[in-house]
């Protein structure tokens, strides 16, 4: 199975953000990570390799930072990696992301896409479920689980309130994968040591140009939200201050 | 694996020492084309998952070594700001003296205010660039030995679960097999203390003592402090019986570095080193320069004041030790990056001569323990060698030490003052008269806007650890902490520890007794518990690779 995983550089989750100067996103002092459910993709992606043989292919769009994510992909196992290497690629759209994408591999013939289910920063989850629309192929989000049999994969999703949803599809097709399918695996040194020497392909904006559109969806503003506190004493005899406070829970702060 | 070298620790001196080895043997290669050395087998070792996140220092940064490794290095380092200006304060509770003049040692035109993180980061992007390879996530766990030498390093297991069994990604350490071994661990590195013991380096040596440094950054509205403007106070909130004191570096962007120092040396085993620092910034003086900013990050690191006698002896067979991990900083100075990278500058000579000769032996990396002796880093510490156990005995007569040592080229009243372990000098409870020091009254509350209780400090050094995973501070007797420490100490862990790793609940099964109960994954990697648990119980050792804290910006 020749695999194709899409993984994006993120800001680590607990990192300090600060917004730029026009508010239009995030300054760029912090540190960055591989968005999780990417990571979780790129494993499932090396266990169904190894499984069934094939060629595991990393792509990722974004300044020249987010070469780490491809390094870290290599050093697991990934054989090549693709780099949409542009700043500006962080500012595209999901359909802009996902025209990019499709455009860098044109002519290559995979059997599956592999994408994380949403962002930890933009969190659209629609990058994945467009690229199949762009690639005519089917998909499925969600993914928990993924067997290969003759008639192509068997997948499981997960849907709300502890559901599951069991779904045969053809191949190819594009699957976004959620966190906690499998178990991470350690980079390994010798992995590491390797992982300088495999292809990695740089992508410049200039080469996919033709295939974007104009941005459809802009962020315009960042903010932070207002914290704002208030509180309020409940005076009286005890029965009828938990009254009011029941009273409260139920219709102000609708927890009851 | 088979190694050439290997570097354990991506700090300053580590880095330095990767670079200029790369450079040596590029200029070889560009002289000697048909008997190329190759870079392929020299690796660093970071624990981090970045380069950077666990560099934590003030910082100011005295260039000297840089422009020796790349000259002109400042037209493309991260320098937030030149020194343009500095005062010296004293302090008590209420008021502030300011010294008539700035003492020469902390004089500082000429230096730069850094961020240590970025300053690390753009000198690992060097060292990546030059082809050494650095793998981040991976500690150096123990030395490899043979007979009387050192072998390598195994680095540490990964997927190792809480109850110390393997999980189903467990990978098992590497052997790195390596000719040359160079420690630059920063201060109390674990395999430098492996070393330490197993060779009883420290013979005929002072014991290394440490101060911790306790670090906020703050934004703060503009105009209050200019970039490169340095502010040192000595006095409150610590007492004369205390040794340390507080930094406040200018730099971009209208943040200011903050920081106070407590030697750990201190008598007052409740005395807590991030108690201190909020304690500090409730000075009317401080109060007045933070109002209105903004706590940004948090983090903590010990440094090594012991000085040039505290300083083991730095290679033998197949090993090296550069930067803190030998104790190269300047304690009157307060200063020990450009040192550190000094250090790694020499060794890699070192280590480059020997991979030329193919000699590895104690005999040839010693030509390390020559260069630094002839070299301005013993110029620079010699001068200083007794200034900080001048002040044993408390502030006031340190000061007097200093003033004669100054007189006479660093000697003082003795060849060599003696130092002893700082946390041999914690007071047991019962003789501290039961006076109650009001500094002294547990953990910090915090206010929320000028001070901070420790949790809140914590969360904001970005510290994060694989949860299921062995605790990394080893107690090897935790009945001493509830049976004689409780009774003696009073736990002093609770205090010195910067990010609440130690705590003491009630025990389960016996009422009315505590025992330690402890937070692994709070923890900053400052080492402070490895030295200043009086039992001597404590061993800090790296856990997974890749966990700790984020020391961004810092």
């Amino acid at each position: 199975m020749k695999i194709l995983v899409c993984m994006k550089q993120v800001p680590q989750k607990d990192a300090p953000l600060k917004l730029n100067e026009n508010g239009s996103w995030i300054r760029e002092d912090v540190s960055y990570e591989v968005n999780e459910p990417d990571a979780y993709a790129l494993e499932e992606a090396l266990r169904q390799k190894e499984k069934h043989g094939g060629e595991v292919v990393a792509i990722t769009a974004g300044p020249a930072r987010a070469s780490q994510v491809l390094r870290e992909a290599l050093a697991k196992g990934a054989d090549r990696a693709i780099h949409l290497e542009d700043p500006a690629f962080v500012t595209l759209d999901a359909l802009n992301t996902a025209r990019a994408v499709a455009a860098a591999v044109k002519g290559e013939s995979f059997d599956l896409v592999f994408t994380g289910l949403q962002s930890d920063d933009y969190g659209f989850a629609q990058t994945g479920v467009i690229l199949a629309e762009l690639l005519g192929w089917p998909h499925a989000t969600i993914i928990m689980h993924i067997e290969k049999n003759d008639a192509g994969i068997r997948v499981k999703r997960e849907l709300e309130a502890g559901f599951f949803q069991f779904v045969q599809m053809p191949l190819p097709a594009v699957l976004t994968i959620q966190s906690g399918i499998n178990k991470l695996r350690y980079a390994t040194l010798i992995g590491i040591k390797q992982a300088k020497n495999k292809p990695l392909r740089k992508v410049t904006m200039a080469e996919v140009q033709a295939a974007l559109g104009p941005n459809l969806q802009v962020l315009e503003k960042l903010y932070i939200p207002q914290k704002t506190k208030k509180t309020e004493k409940l005076e009286g005899p005890a029965s009828e201050v938990a009254k009011k406070i029941v009273e409260k829970l139920r219709n102000q702060a609708r927890v009851l | 694996m088979e190694a050439d070298v290997v570097i354990v620790g991506g700090g300053p001196a580590g880095l330095a020492c990767a670079l200029r080895l790369s450079q040596l043997i590029d200029g070889h290669n560009n002289s000697n084309p048909s008997a190329p050395l190759s870079k392929e087998n020299i690796y660093v070792l970071e624990k981090a998952r970045e380069i950077g996140q666990h560099c934590l220092s003030g910082a100011l940064l005295d260039p000297r070594s840089m422009r020796e490794l790349l000259p002109g290095f400042e037209k493309e380092a991260p320098l937030d700001a030149e020194v343009t200006a500095e005062a010296v304060y004293f302090l008590t509770e209420k008021s502030r003296f300011k010294l008539p003049i700035v003492p020469p040692p902390l004089r500082d035109h000429g230096n730069y205010v850094i961020s240590l993180n970025r300053f690390a980061k753009w000198l690992g992007a060097k060292v990546e660039e030059a082809g050494i390879t650095v793998f981040t996530g991976f500690a150096g766990a123990e030395l490899l030995f043979e007979d009387d030498s050192v072998v390598g390093v195994r680095t540490d297991d990964k997927g190792v679960d809480k109850a110390g069994q393997p999980k189903g990604n467990f990978e098992p350490g590497y052997d790195l097999h390596a000719k040359i071994t160079i420690l630059a661990e920063g201060p109390r590195g674990s395999l430098t203390k492996q070393l330490i013991s197993r060779f009883q380096l420290d013979r005929d040596r002072n014991p290394q003592t440490y101060g911790v440094g306790i670090k906020e950054l703050w934004e703060l509205p503009p105009g209050r402090i200019a970039p490169g403007q340095v502010i040192y106070t000595m006095g409150w909130p610590l007492t004369s019986k205390e040794y340390g004191g507080a930094w406040i570096y200018g730099s971009r962007d209208n943040v200011i570095s903050l920081g106070f120092v407590t030697g750990l040396d201190y008598p007052d085993p409740r005395l807590d080193p991030q108690h201190v620092l909020q304690n500090f910034k409730q000075h009317p003086f401080m109060r007045r320069l933070l109002e209105g900013g903004r706590m940004i990050r948090y983090g903590a690191k010990s440094l090594p004041y012991g000085g040039w006698w505290s300083i083991p002896p730095v290679s033998g067979n197949g090993w090296m030790i550069i930067g803190d991990s030998a104790g190269f900083l300047n304690s009157q100075r307060l200063k020990g990056i450009h040192l550190a990278i000094k250090s790694g500058m020499l060794a890699a000579e070192t280590a480059f001569e020997a991979l030329r000769a193919g000699d590895f032996s104690a005999a040839k990396l010693g030509l390390y323990a020559r260069d630094v002796d002839a070299s301005w880093i013993r110029q620079e510490l010699w001068p200083v060698r007794n200034f900080h156990q001048g002040f044993e005995h408390g502030f006031w007569s340190g000061i007097l030490h200093a003033g004669l040592q100054q007189l006479t080229g660093g000697r003082g009243l003795h060849a060599r003052y003696a130092s002893h372990s700082g946390h041999r000098r914690l007071l047991r409870l019962a003789a501290l008269d039961g006076c109650a020091d009001p500094r002294n009254d547990g953990w910090a509350k915090g206010d929320g806007k000028l001070t901070f209780d420790k949790l809140t400090d914590l969360y904001h050094s970005g510290t994060r650890h694989e949860e299921d995973q062995p605790a990394h501070l080893v107690i090897h007797d935790t009945a001493i902490c509830s049976n004689r420490c409780t009774q003696e100490y009073g736990n002093p862990c609770q205090y010195f520890c910067p990010a609440s790793v130690y705590e003491m609940v009630d025990s389960p099964g016996a009422p009315g007794v505590k025992q330690i109960h402890l937070n692994p994954s709070n923890c900053v990697h400052c080492k402070t518990c490895d030295i200043m648990d009086p039992y001597e119980i404590i061993t800090w050792v790296p856990p997974e690779g890749g966990g700790g804290p984020n020391y961004d910006g810092m």
